[in-house]
């Protein structure tokens, strides 16, 4: 039942789809000035429709009809309501219908909220959005049909995968489609642009929020990855340069630097092609990420999401899309004039660009290089944290600095403030990283210089912050972010130093000891729960420098549906460290593997990020209220 | 003045950072290494049995005083590269570990000569 609804309304999108374009092209051969009522109706269908689409599937998932596919592959009637719930965007046909909703319910919203931009430039984006929409439904109905039948139906589902059992990665895809697919947009708009002729600070204007919601939610997105990573896989990281975590951080670095050159095209109006190079290549690195992991072309913690025969198709729809996209780019550019002062504030934009254009190349090729040399010289290789790390980091020390520097910098003129100020602030940072050296530990020469860099940023937003408090900066969305970012570094920086780790095999009632910690295994137990059952294990943690006494239950756990065993970590998060501890069995033997880790600042890394993307919304609220 | 000043300190955490010990670290060599049975997870952070068999072959050998180099040497010859994190810088390698560089040149020049060209007008 619910299946036959779901799958007549995908046919039912795919026709609105093509009637979009019809009528679009209808409407543009009028001489009326406005985008016709028609229009606007059957997007208002179209969106309606995608939307009791997902609405049906997640029913399907909630009362388990295994008669689906689908649900019966990735749901189990015990499993806990919100889990169901989320199991329905938790496999690839779901997330590919989330996908397809997102590009449908942009491109309606697109079209309602620039209505004060030209007809032709609003209609050819609706068409070139519904292309791509159309294009996504059609790999939807007859490749990754989230509604297939199953025949005789099955008594029980197979149940969801128990790491993806997570409030983290429930809302980790959301978050994240809503800042990959979101980029659609402005991806159409660019090549209805470059058709219309639609440039300048108008096309900036008409494009802006479109770009600030995708960063923002983007970021968020990353970060409940982020975070998912750190409490279920167990290792007590949360970054380890995984093809699918950079799958997710490419498009968020072409993203951040149209954000900042948009900026320059809105209020200089230059760098008109190379913001729309951005824009096209934002989305194509969204797609290029989405047929990475769905491909199982690379070897990641993501292999329970891929399948050869889909990437094909995603593969030649990518294929179209760079050759449309580099063909139309040709055919339009102009040689343009470039206006620019050497210290003026366009120029540390295009230094911010020169950057993130640097790291985007830079894990762009990590994360593919393994493909090409195993193809070319059958040598297979490993690209992981060290070569990221080795190359990145030191570019990150110079980058931070011009972060702080550049926002001082003002348009056109070529003159700078308070270069004593800076001067100051760098001689306040090398102190202070002396002193954190001095009264805790000392750390490589590079972590020195990341510290120093990381606090010369902090402090120079700070100072912005406090001057936008008296008024007399009204950039603090800005500097929200900027400072924000400078903790992070900072806050990761630390972390990577003051890091403790220690891995070592206990019995019951044995007790180890370290520097000033003691662990002791008190306790065992077995425990059944609702779909799993658990070996949970006590361990009581003892740190005689700071009287800190505390007790962490790692547990083993059993799952029968699917069967499947998980370690899961007992963390203990504190305000200035997170203690961690998991534990495994080891074969044939009574004791157990312990890997006892302490992590501090863990908490003000999600901080950071968090305050990172509310800098993105706080410019979205002073831009809806500046309109209305 | 305060050009010494800043010299001066950095000269003083420059100090601090040489003194550090260079003992090598187990748990820095193990986080370079690929569990080869596990997926995307590296040796540190695995207790498959290949995992645990490798520990104790690096534990070993660095009690035998072998530099790090020469452990990774040893395990690229018995599993191949696949097993190192950090490819090392040869023939097949060189475009990964240059070309970001070269981007980055690249870029630095590109922004110069925008520059450069508006000076002349």
């Amino acid at each position: 039942m619910l299946s036959n609804i779901g799958n007549t309304l995908l046919f039912l999108n795919l026709l609105l789809g093509v009637s979009i374009i019809y009528f679009a092209f209808q409407n543009l051969k009028t001489n009326e000035i406005t985008v016709s009522k028609k229009i606007y109706h059957i997007c208002l269908f179209q969106s309606t429709f995608i939307i009791i689409c997902f609405i049906t599937l997640v029913t399907a998932f909630v009362v388990s009809d295994f008669s689906i596919i689908n649900v019966y592959q990735n749901s189990h009637s015990l499993k806990p309501f919100f889990y169901k719930v989320s199991g329905t965007w938790g496999n690839h046909e779901g997330s590919l219908l989330l996908w397809v909703i997102i590009l449908t319910i942009f491109s309606f919203l697109f079209l309602l909220y620039n209505k004060h931009h030209p007809k032709n430039y609003r209609i050819y984006s609706l068409i070139i959005q519904n292309i791509l929409i159309l294009g996504f439904l059609f790999f939807l109905l007859f490749n990754s049909n989230p509604f297939s039948k199953i025949l005789p139906i099955p008594k029980e589902g197979l149940g969801l995968n128990p790491i993806l059992q997570d409030p983290a990665l429930a809302i980790h895809p959301p978050l994240l489609y809503i800042g990959f697919v979101g980029s659609s947009i402005y991806f159409s708009a660019a090549i209805s642009s470059l058709l219309t002729n639609y440039s300048g600070k108008l096309f900036a204007q008409s494009i802006k929020n479109w770009v600030l919601i995708s960063w923002s939610f983007q970021t968020l997105g990353i970060l409940a990855g982020s975070i998912w990573a750190y409490y279920e896989l167990g290792w007590g990281g949360f970054w380890f340069w995984d093809p699918v975590e950079n799958a997710s951080l490419l498009p968020w670095f072409a993203m951040s630097a149209l954000l900042h050159s948009l900026i320059v095209l809105e209020k200089r109006n230059l760098l008109y092609f190379w913001v729309i190079v951005l824009c096209l290549l934002t989305f194509i690195l969204s797609v290029t990420g989405t047929f990475l992991v769905r491909s199982g072309i690379l070897n990641s913690v993501h292999t329970f999401a891929n399948d050869p025969s889909r990437g094909l198709y995603i593969l030649i729809f990518l294929s179209l899309m760079i050759f449309a996209s580099v063909l139309l780019l040709f055919n339009k550019f102009k040689n343009t004039s470039y206006n620019l002062n050497s210290n003026s504030k366009e120029t540390f934009i295009l230094v911010n660009n020169w950057f993130m254009i640097f790291y985007l190349i830079t894990v762009l090729l990590g994360t593919v290089y393994p493909i090409f040399t195993e193809v070319l010289t059958d040598n297979k290789v490993s690209v992981g944290p060290p070569f990221y790390n080795t190359v990145i980091i030191p570019i990150v020390i110079l980058f931070l600095l011009f972060m702080s520097v550049g926002p001082q910098a003002q348009w056109i003129k070529n003159k700078f403030y308070n270069l004593n100020l800076l001067l100051k602030i760098l001689i306040g940072s090398i102190l202070i990283n002396f002193s954190i050296i001095y009264l805790f530990k000392e750390y490589s020469l590079l972590s020195n210089f990341i510290v120093i860099s990381a606090v010369f940023l902090v402090i120079s937003s700070l100072i912005d912050l406090y001057k936008s408090f008296k008024k007399l900066k009204k950039d603090s969305p800005r500097i929200l972010s900027h400072l924000s970012f400078g903790f992070l570094i900072l806050f990761i920086g630390l972390n990577y130093n003051f890091s403790l780790e220690k891995d070592f095999n206990l019995k019951l009632g044995e007790k180890k000891n370290f520097e000033n910690y003691s662990i002791e295994f008190t306790d065992i137990k077995l425990q059944d729960f609702k779909n799993y059952k658990a070996v949970i294990g006590e361990f009581k943690i003892n740190n005689s420098k700071e009287n800190f006494n505390q007790s962490l239950y790692p547990e083993i756990r059993i799952y029968d549906n699917p069967s499947t065993i998980t370690y899961e970590a007992s963390i203990r998060s504190g305000i200035l460290k997170d203690y961690y501890i998991t534990m495994s069995n080891i074969d044939r033997s009574d004791y157990y593997n312990i890997k006892f880790q302490k992590k501090p600042f863990m908490m003000w890394i999600w901080v950071s990020v968090i305050f990172i993307s509310l800098g993105g919304f706080l410019r979205l609220y002073q831009n809806a209220k500046k309109n209305y | 003045m305060r050009l010494k000043t800043i010299i001066f300190f950095i000269i003083l955490n420059l100090n601090i950072a040489s003194a550090e010990n260079f003992t090598l670290d187990l748990n820095k060599v193990l986080k370079n290494l690929r569990c080869l049975v596990c997926q995307g997870q590296s040796v540190a952070d695995s207790n498959s049995e290949f995992a645990q068999t490798i520990k104790l072959v690096v534990k070993d050998q660095i009690k035998e005083g072998k530099s790090e180099k020469e452990i990774y040497n040893f395990l690229v010859e018995k599993y191949g590269e696949w097993i190192v994190y950090k490819p090392p810088l040869n023939k097949v390698n060189f475009v990964l570990w240059l070309f970001p560089y070269l981007v980055f040149v690249i870029g630095g020049v590109v922004i110069f000569l925008l520059l450069k060209k508006r000076n002349n007008h």
